[in-house]
C-alpha cells in the first residue's frame, strides 16, 4: 500500500515536469470561440503609455469582435534582452516595438520578420501618411521591416530664466558653450551641466553627437560598419576629450546618479543645462515649473564632421513572419493619424504621422523640436543603435571610466580598435 | 548465492532529486561547456565551431582579472565578516546575559535575509545616494561631510559599497547557522570549564570554536561560493560600474550573454566560474577534513 503510494506521488511529479516541458508547444492561432489572437509585445509598462495601449487595444477589439489581442509589455533594458530571447525561440509576438538601425537589423538577421514593402505598396495611402526620411531606420537591402512611428532627437536644454539671470547667450560654437558653462560656475551652480552616467547609453547619446560634429562623416559611415570599422581616426581621441571635459563640469555625482535623477535636478531649477530627448520635454514641464528652450549640440571648431546633423532615431512596430493576417490591419490601427494625435497628445511624445502633431496636442517647444526633426538636413542614429554593440560598450563604460578618471582617451581608443579588428575578422 | 537486491525504496526516494538535478544541473553543466567551444549570439540560426579561441580570448582580457579580483575582495571581506563575525555575534546572543532580549534581537538580524534582494539593493541606493542618501547625510550631521564621496559613483569605494551592502544581509543568516550550532554543544562542557575557572574568553576558544569547526566549514563554503557567484548586488546597484569597477565574473557573463550577444564566450566565462568554484569547494572539503570527525 505504502509502495503504491510512493509510486503514484512519484508519478504525478514526472508527469509534471513533462507536461511543463510540453506546454510551450501548443501555441495555436484562435482561441476555443473562434477568435484571431494576436500577441502584441511593447516596452512601456509605465504610464501614460500602458493605459494609452490598454484603452487603444480595447477600442481595436470592441471594432474587431472576432479579434483577441493579448498584450504584454517590460521596461527599456529588459525589453532588449527578452525580445532577443523571443526571437531565438520560437514564440515571437505578432506585433511589437523596435528601435530602427543596428537594433533592428540584428531582429531582422534571425529571419523571422515579416517584410513590408508589399504591404506598405498595398495601401500607398496609409504608407505615405507617415514621414518618408523616418523608414531609414528600419530598411535594410531595399526592404523595409518595420513602421516608424515615433520621433526623436537630442539637444541641449536650458533654463531660460538662468541664462538671462547671468547674461548669458544660447552659444553657436563649441567654445561658446565652454565659456557659457565657465560662466554659469562663476556664477554660483557646482555642477552648470548634468547627466546621469550610470545609464551608459545617456554617455552613448554624447559620444554619438560629438563624433558627428568632428569626425569626417565618410570616416564615419566606415567605421560605424563591423565590417570596415577600423576607429584610427584622431578625431575619435579628440571626441573623447571633449567628453572628458564636459564631465568635469557634471559634478562627482554624475556617475552615481541616472538620468532620471538627471532630469528631475533640471526640471528643479537646479542644474541650467541638460542633454536630453525632445520625447522628454512633457515629462520635464510635469516635474518642474522651469521655463526650458533647447539649442542643438554646437559646432566644434575644427570639426571635420556635420555641424548640424541631428542625433535621434525613430522606434516604430514589427510583424513577425507567422502573425495572423488581421495583424497588418491592427497595426494601421496603431500608426493611423487619429492614433497618432491622441499618443501625442497623452504622451508629449512626438510621432511620424503627417499631420498629427498640431499645435492642438503639443507645446511651442516640442512643435519647435518637431520641426527641427522634421527639416534636419541629416539625422544620424543613437550611437548604440549605430555601432556594434561590443564596440559601443567600450565607448559607454570608457566614458565612465572618462568622468572618474581611470582611463585616457588613448586607452579607450586603443581597445577600440582591438574590438574593430576582431569584429573585422 | 542470492544476487544483491537492490533495496526500492531508497531508490525511489533518489529518484526524483537525481532526475531534478540531471535536468536542471548536469545537462546545462554539459551544454555551457559544449557551448563554450562555439561563436554564436541568440540571433544566429547557426553555431560556429571556433575550439579554444574563447578561452585563449579569457586568458587576455584584462576586464576578466578585474572581475575577479573584485569576486576575491567579495570573498575575503564576507568571510572575514560573515563567518568570524557572526559567530562572535553568536557567542554573544547564546551568551546568559542577553537570554532575556536574544530572542528578539535573532529576528532583528535575520530579517534582511526576508527580504528580497532586489528590494535591498534598490533601498540600499537610497542609502548611498550622493545627494540626499542616508549615509552622507549621517556623515554631515557628525561632522564628517569631507568623508562624504558619491559611493556607488566612486571608482575605488563602489566595490566595497556593494560588499558592504551584502554584509548586512547575509549576516543574519550565518549567525543563526551559528547559534544552531551553538546550541547543540553539550552543556556539561561549558559547566565543566566553569568549575575549572575558565572565564568567557577561554571558553570561547577552547569549546565553542572546535565545537561548531563543522558549522564553520559549511559557512564557508557558502559564503565563498557565493562570493564567487554573485550577481544581483552589484548588478543592480552599480551594473558593474562606473567602467568596470565593480564587475564581478557572473555580471561580466551577463554582459556579454545578454548585452552583447556573446554567448560563446559568455559560456566560457560561466565554465571558468564553475571550474573556480569547485577548486575551492575542493580545497575546503580538503583542508577542513570533514566527515572524519573525531
Amino acid at each position: 500500500m505504502k509502495k503504491m503510494l510512493l509510486f503514484s506521488i512519484f508519478l504525478l511529479l514526472l508527469s509534471s515536469v513533462l507536461s511543463a516541458c510540453n506546454s510551450s508547444d501548443e501555441t495555436t492561432a484562435a482561441t476555443e470561440d473562434g477568435k484571431v489572437v494576436i500577441d502584441f509585445f511593447h516596452r512601456w509598462p509605465n504610464e501614460p503609455r500602458k493605459s494609452f495601449y490598454d484603452e487603444k487595444i480595447k477600442e481595436y477589439m470592441e471594432a474587431n469582435p472576432d479579434v483577441h489581442i493579448n498584450v504584454n509589455s517590460v521596461l527599456n533594458d529588459s525589453y532588449k534582452e527578452k525580445i532577443k530571447v523571443l526571437v531565438s525561440s520560437d514564440d515571437l509576438p505578432d506585433i511589437f516595438s523596435s528601435w530602427s538601425y543596428s537594433f533592428a537589423e540584428n531582429l531582422v538577421s534571425s529571419e523571422k520578420i515579416m517584410p513590408l514593402n508589399d504591404v506598405l505598396n498595398e495601401d500607398k495611402e496609409w504608407s505615405s501618411s507617415i514621414i518618408e526620411s523616418q523608414y531609414d531606420g528600419f530598411k535594410f537591402d531595399d526592404e523595409t521591416y518595420g513602421v516608424p512611428f515615433t520621433v526623436d532627437g537630442k539637444a541641449f536644454f536650458y533654463n531660460k530664466a538662468i541664462f538671462e539671470e547671468n547674461n548669458i547667450a544660447v552659444p553657436k560654437t563649441y567654445d561658446e558653450f565652454i565659456s557659457a558653462l565657465d560662466s554659469l560656475k562663476q556664477a554660483g551652480y557646482e555642477q552648470p551641466l548634468v547627466e546621469g552616467l550610470t545609464d551608459t547609453w545617456a554617455i552613448s547619446h554624447y559620444l554619438g553627437t560629438i563624433f558627428e560634429r568632428v569626425v569626417d562623416p565618410a570616416v564615419l559611415e566606415k567605421d560605424y560598419k563591423a565590417e570596415t570599422g577600423e576607429f584610427t581616426d584622431p578625431g575619435y581621441i579628440k571626441g573623447l576629450e571633449i567628453f572628458k571635459q564636459l564631465t568635469a563640469y557634471m559634478g562627482d555625482v554624475s556617475t552615481a546618479m541616472d538620468h532620471e535623477a538627471a532630469r528631475n535636478m533640471f526640471a528643479a531649477g537646479e542644474v541650467p543645462v541638460l542633454y536630453m530627448q525632445f520625447a522628454e520635454i512633457k515629462m520635464v514641464e510635469e516635474a518642474g515649473n522651469v521655463e526650458i528652450g533647447f539649442f542643438d549640440f554646437p559646432a566644434v571648431g575644427d570639426g571635420k564632421g556635420d555641424p548640424t546633423a541631428l542625433t535621434g532615431a525613430p522606434e516604430g512596430w514589427m510583424v513577425s513572419k507567422t502573425a495572423p493576417k488581421e495583424t497588418i490591419d491592427f497595426l494601421k490601427f496603431l500608426t493611423s493619424e487619429e492614433t497618432a494625435a491622441e499618443f501625442t497628445k497623452t504622451d508629449g511624445q512626438l510621432n511620424a504621422v503627417k499631420g498629427a502633431v498640431t499645435p492642438d496636442n503639443v507645446n511651442a517647444t516640442s512643435q519647435e523640436a518637431y520641426e527641427l526633426v522634421t527639416n534636419a538636413t541629416s539625422t544620424a542614429p543613437w550611437f548604440d543603435n549605430a555601432v556594434n554593440i561590443n564596440i559601443a560598450d567600450v565607448f559607454m563604460r570608457g566614458g565612465q571610466e572618462l568622468a572618474t578618471g581611470q582611463s585616457t582617451p588613448q586607452d579607450i581608443m586603443k581597445t577600440v580598435q582591438q574590438e574593430a579588428q576582431s569584429l573585422r575578422e | 548465492m542470492i544476487a544483491r537486491k537492490i533495496p526500492l525504496i531508497p531508490t525511489l526516494f533518489l529518484l526524483p532529486s537525481l532526475l531534478f538535478l540531471s535536468i536542471f544541473i548536469y545537462f546545462p553543466l554539459v551544454q555551457n561547456l559544449y557551448n563554450s567551444f562555439f561563436e554564436f549570439s541568440v540571433f544566429s540560426p547557426t553555431k560556429e565551431f571556433v575550439g579554444f579561441a574563447s578561452f585563449q580570448q579569457l586568458i587576455q582580457d584584462k576586464v576578466i582579472m578585474a572581475a575577479f579580483i573584485n569576486n576575491v575582495k567579495y570573498a575575503v571581506i564576507s568571510v572575514l565578516f560573515q563567518v568570524f563575525f557572526a559567530l562572535i555575534l553568536a557567542t554573544i546572543l547564546e551568551d546568559k546575559v542577553f537570554r532575556r532580549i536574544a530572542p528578539a534581537l535573532r529576528v532583528i538580524y535575520f530579517m534582511p535575509v526576508m527580504i528580497s534582494i532586489s528590494v535591498i539593493a534598490l533601498l540600499f541606493t537610497f542609502v548611498y545616494n550622493p545627494q540626499m542618501g542616508l549615509l552622507n547625510s549621517f556623515l554631515e550631521l557628525i561632522g564628517l561631510e569631507n568623508l562624504a564621496v558619491p559611493w556607488l559613483g566612486n571608482a575605488t569605494t563602489a566595490i566595497y559599497a556593494v560588499i558592504a551592502m551584502s554584509q548586512w544581509q547575509s549576516i543574519g543568516f550565518i549567525t543563526m547557522l551559528f547559534i544552531v550550532a551553538i546550541q547543540k554543544i553539550p552543556k556539561e562542557l561549558y559547566e565543566a570549564a566553569d568549575i575549572d575557572g575558565a572565564g568567557k574568553i577561554r571558553k570561547f576558544f577552547n569549546i565553542t570554536v572546535p565545537q561548531v569547526k563543522e558549522t564553520m566549514f559549511v559557512n564557508v563554503l557558502i559564503t565563498v561560493t557565493g562570493s564567487i557567484l554573485v550577481f544581483n548586488e552589484p548588478f543592480i546597484l552599480t551594473g558593474g560600474g562606473p567602467g568596470f569597477s565593480s564587475t564581478t565574473l557572473s555580471v561580466l557573463m551577463y554582459e556579454q550573454g545578454f548585452g552583447k550577444d556573446n554567448m560563446g564566450y559568455a559560456s566560457a566565462i560561466a565554465t571558468l566560474i564553475f571550474v573556480l568554484s569547485a577548486i575551492f569547494a575542493l580545497i575546503q572539503i580538503r583542508v577542513s577534513g570533514t566527515g572524519k570527525d573525531d
